[in-house]
């Protein structure tokens, strides 16, 4: 219990230098100015795939960001020991939830392109008209703005509590850590779910399914652990985190991108047969729609990519424990959440089949340069891992 | 700057508690578990073998005078075809998963307090998905016909419909219960060598050493046997959710409001967990009471399961509250109905008691540590969840049912006799078995709670100690 304790030391903060990474920072800007600057030109040459290919790449980070944020929650709710080394990172991505509420007004200004119930008056649909007093436009408009005010305290908070404790490693902090986190997961629960009711399953407001909101949170939430591999492998490459971050932890990231897989599919799977089974209209005409055409091949993709393939190399220990491979499936994991995404909001654009517009490129590098940007700003600013925290050479000595 | 005082009252919370208490250590967890079956059966133990095997002799009566007359001494009718026998099969099918879950996915996320209640919770799981796997049998009302349901080879002229979910229950079933006897088995073996190696008649050392199947915890042993475990784990953990998501999938491939709906499989499978963690809390905390156990089964392991038990009522709560929200913006008006009418109809009170009160908001007195750490009130949320599990699975499938689509086609369900006894006998049959499984088998997992003391470690020394501890060393008080 105690002998490494001896072995290790009490490890000193380590500091991001910033000013090394000025260029790819000035990259990063132009690079997003110019990708948001284009889609300021697709908003005007084609309206309405811009608004669609905004919103999938507003889903897509918005989904792994809410995924980091999930991650912060776990680890204090559980008062665990592992995750306290790469904890810094994931409030650090959390606190991009803020800017994601700039990158939702398009979406709101978009909202005749993308939310056909917005278009039609009282009295025409008489299902709309039986759920109008959810969906309406002032009530959507206030519910997004609590989603976003949630988020964004939230993960304020979580990092500044966090940040204190690297000045005077008061325990305290870790305490209201954990209370912040209860009180945050079923906030988190609520806000995601109807998040996702909201912006992606509105879309089509005629269409429903009670696992939507588990559907996207499997999604977020294992590619936001492969995000975190990446983030934690790209820091390693520049010279940091390197006594820090272990393999042990990066076998534990592995093995909750392995369970994340399989819950994603389980979902998935569970969502995509019941409604098959059943066969009522009403249901399957979402399915139908991703199943015929050239979506059907997309859709074969997705469940290949994001099951059967991370599925059989996870399972496996080897990968789990060589950065540089698990790395490579991180990265395949969050592409193929970035295909998931396109197949949830696509599709009701372009019915007749996949049919990839240079708008959809335009949002996604200019949101995620800007986000990286952003990034590269806030990692400087404090240690790179909880210095002070109570567990943390609890998390040095990691072993599974 | 923060006052030192500050800092040491938030520093104990933060502590980690030993998970055996007292500095018990290895002598004492031999002497204290072995001893529960070595010594003679107490006097409460006959009296309360007795009463629970006279009512499971009833219920097997029941059963047998069910098989003989036929179904209809059940109270099932148009258009209620479905009650009791589906709602027990559920109940007791998912008090089984708390063990499985324990036992595997606890392992494999590496929670090391598992080890003082794993052994029970799975011996429970086998006993559960015995009196569960009685229901589907009995309930095709011509029982000697149930064979039909086996995947037979098609030269037979059988032709099972592999379409039918209750087809995938007896595969789902079927796997779950070998699985988890093996994964038991397992665990038990290193146990059962203990037991061998100190019983003191003949015929208890030849059979204790039959099932201990020649252990004699050998470097080599242990390599097998840890390989062995790890891969039963990895196997039992899909089985954790793949059994209730079929169960699940009775109901949810159907058209019939309420009961169709996607989110069943994680619903029905955080309620399982939920209903199977009460049910551990409702048999371990009288016998830890019993056997004077509360140093290995302490107010932090009792402390954890409650926070499960907060954790997956409220997982239940989210799928209640998606439920009735999807019914209503599907704008779908036979759904719209049958959740009005669950909440009004005529089993109203089955939802504001069983599912309202039981299922949601009893639980969420776990949110306060005062309460997880009150035995009392732990004992009262269980029993809550006991019932209130009951009551929501009699709520989905007679709910569902007894409305149909045609108000002439609207029915009551009203059990007889032989459904309540039959129920009741399954209750006597469960705790029948587990009152023999104390008698004759470790009810602690005395091989993996020596792991987590601290003498296991090599390096270990208490403070002011030059030698460790070895196994068997004198009692310390």
């Amino acid at each position: 219990m105690s002998e490494r304790a001896d072995v290790v030391p009490v490890p000193e903060g380590e500091y991001f230098e910033g000013s090394r990474f000025a260029g790819l920072s000035f990259i990063l800007a132009l690079v997003g100015l110019a990708g948001l600057a284009l889609s300021v030109v697709g908003a005007f040459v084609s309206p309405h795939q811009f608004s669609f290919s905004w919103l999938f790449a507003f889903a897509f980070y918005f989904t792994l960001l809410a995924g980091c944020f999930f991650w912060i929650i776990v680890h204090h709710v559980t008062d665990a020991e592992w995750s306290v080394v790469v904890r810094r990172q994931l409030e650090n991505l959390a606190m991009l939830l803020p800017l994601m509420a700039v990158f939702f007004i398009p979406v709101l200004l978009f909202r005749h392109h993308l939310y056909e119930w917005t278009n039609i008056a009282p009295g025409h649909d008489p299902v709309l008209d039986s759920k109008r007093a959810y969906l309406n436009w002032d009530f959507f408009v206030v519910r997004s703005i609590f989603y976003f005010v949630f988020f964004t305290s939230a993960a304020f908070l979580f990092r500044r509590f966090s940040v204190q404790q690297d000045r005077d490693g008061n325990p305290a902090y870790t305490l209201k850590m954990r209370k912040l986190a209860f009180i945050a997961l079923p906030l988190f629960g609520a806000s995601l779910t109807f998040g996702a009711y909201d912006w992606l399953l509105g879309i089509d407001y005629h269409w429903f399914s009670t696992m939507w909101g588990v559907y996207i949170f499997a999604g977020a939430a294992g590619s936001s652990m492969s995000l975190l591999v990446l983030v934690i492998t790209a820091l390693r490459k520049a010279g940091y985190l390197q006594e820090t971050v272990t393999v042990e932890h990066y076998h534990i990231m592995g093995k909750w991108m392995l369970s994340f897989t399989v819950f994603w599919a389980y979902i998935g799977f569970s969502q995509y047969m019941l409604i098959w089974y059943a066969n009522m209209p009403e249901e399957t005409e979402y399915f139908i729609r991703r199943n015929t055409e050239s979506w059907n091949a997309l859709s074969l993709f997705l469940v290949i990519g994001r099951f059967f393939v991370p599925f059989a190399i996870l399972l496996l220990r080897g990968p789990k424990k060589k950065p540089h491979r698990l790395c490579l499936i991180a990265g395949w994991i969050v592409f193929m959440q970035l295909v998931d995404i396109y197949i949830v909001i696509l599709p009701a654009l372009h019915g007749a089949g996949v049919l990839v517009s240079v708008w959809d490129f335009m949002p996604l590098i200019g949101i995620g340069a800007t986000l990286a940007f952003f990034y590269l700003r806030i990692v400087g600013k404090t240690s790179l891992f909880p210095v002070r925290d109570p567990r943390v050479l609890e998390s040095l000595r990691t072993t599974n | 700057m923060i006052e030192g005082e500050a800092v040491a009252s938030a520093e104990k919370p933060l502590m980690r508690v030993p998970l055996v208490l007292n500095k018990r250590n290895f002598s004492w967890v031999t002497e204290r578990i072995a001893g529960v079956i070595e010594a003679n059966a107490p006097r409460w133990w006959w009296v309360a073998f007795a009463i629970t095997s006279m009512v499971a002799a009833f219920g097997l009566f029941c059963l047998g005078y069910q098989i003989s007359t036929g179904v209809g001494t059940w109270g099932l009718n148009h258009p209620v075809g479905w009650a009791w026998d589906i709602t027990n099969f559920v109940f007791w099918i998912g008090i089984g998963h708390a063990g499985t879950l324990i036992s595997a996915i606890l392992f494999l996320l590496r929670q090391k307090w598992r080890t003082s209640i794993n052994r029970a919770a799975e011996a429970m799981t086998l006993f559960a998905v015995i009196c569960a796997a009685i229901f589907p049998g009995v309930h095709v009302g011509r029982v000697w016909m149930a064979w039909y349901l086996a995947p037979l080879p098609n030269n037979y002229g059988i032709w099972p419909n592999f379409r039918s979910p209750l087809l995938w229950d007896v595969f789902a079933v079927s796997t779950y219960f070998s699985v988890s006897v093996l994964f038991w088995y397992t665990g038990l073996i290193p146990d059962l060598a203990t037991l061998r190696d100190r019983a003191k008649t003949k015929i208890k050392k030849l059979l204790y050493g039959i099932f201990a199947v020649g252990w004699r915890g050998s470097n080599r042993n242990w390599r097998h046997y840890e390989m062995a475990y790890l891969l039963l784990a990895g196997l039992s953990t899909p089985l954790v959710l793949s059994v209730h998501s079929v169960v699940s999938f009775d109901f949810a491939t159907s058209i019939i409001p309420t009961w169709h709906t996607t989110i069943f499989p994680p619903y029905f499978v955080a309620g399982a967990i939920f209903g199977g963690f009460a049910m551990v809390l409702t048999l371990l905390v009288p016998a830890r009471a019993i056997y004077k156990l509360h140093d290995i089964i302490t107010p932090q392991h009792v402390d954890k399961m409650a926070k499960i038990i907060l954790l997956t009522g409220s997982i239940v709560t989210y799928a209640y509250a998606m439920e009735f929200f999807v019914a209503w913006y599907s704008g779908n008006q036979y759904e719209k109905f049958a959740f009005y009418n669950r909440i009004f109809g005529p089993y109203w009170w089955y939802w504001w008691v069983g599912m309202l009160f039981c299922n949601m908001l009893s639980p969420q007195l776990f949110w306060f540590k005062a309460c997880r750490r009150n035995i009392y009130i732990v004992y009262f949320v269980c029993m809550c969840v006991n019932a209130g599990m009951w009551f929501e699975r009699f709520i989905i499938i007679v709910g569902g049912l007894h409305r149909d689509f045609l108000p002439s086609s609207w029915g009551m369900f009203y059990p007889t006799w032989v459904d309540i006894w039959t129920f009741i006998g399954t209750l006597g049959i469960f705790t029948s078995l587990f009152l023999l499984f104390i008698r004759y088998l470790p009810m602690i997992a005395m091989s993996e709670v020596k792991i987590v003391l601290p003498e296991a470690n090599p390096h270990h020394a208490w403070p002011g100690e030059h030698h460790p501890v070895a196994a068997g060393g004198k009692e310390r008080n």
